[in-house]
């Protein structure tokens, strides 16, 4: 079954959050105006991004420098004689035809590239196939890659208030890290700045506080911890509401209810 | 007599009062009006107020329901339907990802304040292209204790799960 939607609606960070953490596999089909992208991912991580349908054709290694003619056409004929199940990239890879670091250097720099710049679109529709593979001959990454730093990168392009908002309603609010924050963050590249507020997460101070510690403005430390939170590093939480006190527990709480009680309303609902 | 409380809600559209009128033994008290804003965009008329379900358990026991308006200008009618509640039953539409974020924006203002027992059902499962709800529990980012419950709310059984399922979160937290 298809996921539709649009990226205006639910923002490609928050998509690739979802492919990554639902460990999803499926090629994911973008359309903004005459534009067009398709990116590919297995089991959550991204193998392949085209902004162009040529970008899906194995000419695009001889376009990068990492095969000639030659070897092209030697990996090509080579995969004619295999099973279903070997791509192009695993002929290249198995009998050598490229350096298989320089293979996955200059494609993860071509996909990375590809797949920033969809983050200025301000709107597009996706369609999200799941289960569907590139074909057999597409340039796929050798080693695929965590998107992770995909999302980190595509959230310092966000330059608007609005979609940090629907996160972070205000700067009044409490910072804290998820479980193990260090093994989610191996994969994450930060920049300067952005070490500044991870470095001052303490599940204490608000956004406000760390602006003002890291002599940031609150928009960028917004926009930062934004980040942060679509990659799934840190959790953002309001400070307790000052109440009123009645009989010791605040007015906020929940009526604690007999279990009795909700024994009878669980017994008359099985039996409707 | 006593009547306890449990609140329905969810973005426009979602499926609140059919879940209410699934389940409710009495006709739904609606109060659905012709819709006036960009809500007519998506259904003509829509609950401006509140709708109100009943389920008597016996004779010294009511449970009401009651499924809170959908639009952002009757947030102030929340705090009130809130108050004193048993548990939240957040409906979402599983075809429409555009809102999950206004979903995102009610589950935030019953649940950051208060310790409210509730569950997420996602809706129109029977629909092409629904969102399944392990593809909504990431979408929503709600943790893994969070239920989020295949739902039909046309379905009598299935608004039955979906009541028994929060009722059972609720029952973890009642005392003895």
């Amino acid at each position: 079954m298809a996921l539709v939607g649009n990226i205006r609606d639910f923002g490609l960070s928050d998509f690739l959050y979802l492919v990554d953490r639902g460990y999803k596999t499926g090629g994911l089909h973008l359309s903004h105006g005459e534009e067009t992208a398709l990116l590919f991912f297995e089991r959550g991580k991204l193998v392949m991004a085209a902004r162009k349908p040529e970008d899906q054709h194995p000419d695009l290694l001889v376009r990068l420098g990492i095969l000639n003619e030659a070897q092209l056409a030697q990996a090509r004929a080579s995969l004619a004689n295999r099973d279903n199940g070997t791509t192009l990239t695993d002929v290249i890879i198995e009998e050598n035809l490229a350096a298989k670091e320089q293979f996955q250097g200059a494609l993860q720099s071509f996909t990375e590239e590809a797949v920033y710049g969809l983050f200025g679109w301000p709107e597009g529709e996706f369609l999200f196939e799941q289960n569907q593979r590139p074909a057999r001959e597409a340039p796929v990454i050798p080693t695929p890659i965590s998107v992770d730093h995909l999302i980190m990168e595509g959230v310092r392009r966000i330059d608007e208030w609005g979609r940090i908002k629907d996160r972070i309603p205000s700067t009044d609010m409490v910072v804290r890290f998820l479980d193990q924050p260090g093994e989610r963050a191996k994969g994450v590249k930060l920049a300067a700045e952005e070490w500044r507020v991870f470095a001052r997460i303490n599940g204490r101070d608000t956004l406000a506080e760390i602006a003002r510690k890291t002599n940031l403005s609150e928009f960028d430390v917004c926009r930062i911890v934004y980040g942060f939170l679509t990659a799934g590093l840190v959790e953002v939480m309001r400070q307790p509401r000052p109440l009123p006190v009645k009989g010791g527990a605040t007015v906020a709480d929940p009526p604690r209810v007999k279990r009795s009680l909700v024994n009878r309303i669980i017994n008359r609902i099985k039996g409707m | 007599m006593q009547t306890v409380k449990m609140v329905i809600s969810g973005a426009v559209n979602a499926g609140k009062t059919e879940f209410i009128k699934a389940i409710s033994e009495i006709e739904v008290v609606s109060t659905e009006r012709r819709a006036t804003d960009d809500t007519k965009l998506i259904k003509k008329e829509t609950t401006v107020a509140m709708d109100f379900g009943r389920i008597a358990i016996a004779d010294d026991l009511v449970l009401h329901l009651f499924g809170t308006p959908g639009q952002k200008r009757f947030d102030f009618m929340w705090e009130i339907l809130s108050e004193g509640m048993l548990g939240l039953v957040i409906l979402v539409d599983s075809t429409r990802p555009e809102t999950f974020r206004e979903t995102n924006r009610i589950i935030d203002f019953f649940v950051s304040y208060r310790d409210t027992p509730y569950v997420i059902a996602a809706n129109k499962q029977d629909r092409p292209n629904a969102w399944s709800p392990d593809e909504l529990r990431l979408a929503l980012r709600q943790p893994p204790h969070v239920k989020v419950l295949p739902c039909v709310a046309s379905d009598r059984e299935s608004v039955k799960n979906v009541l028994l399922e929060l009722l059972y979160v609720i029952q973890e937290r009642s005392e003895d």
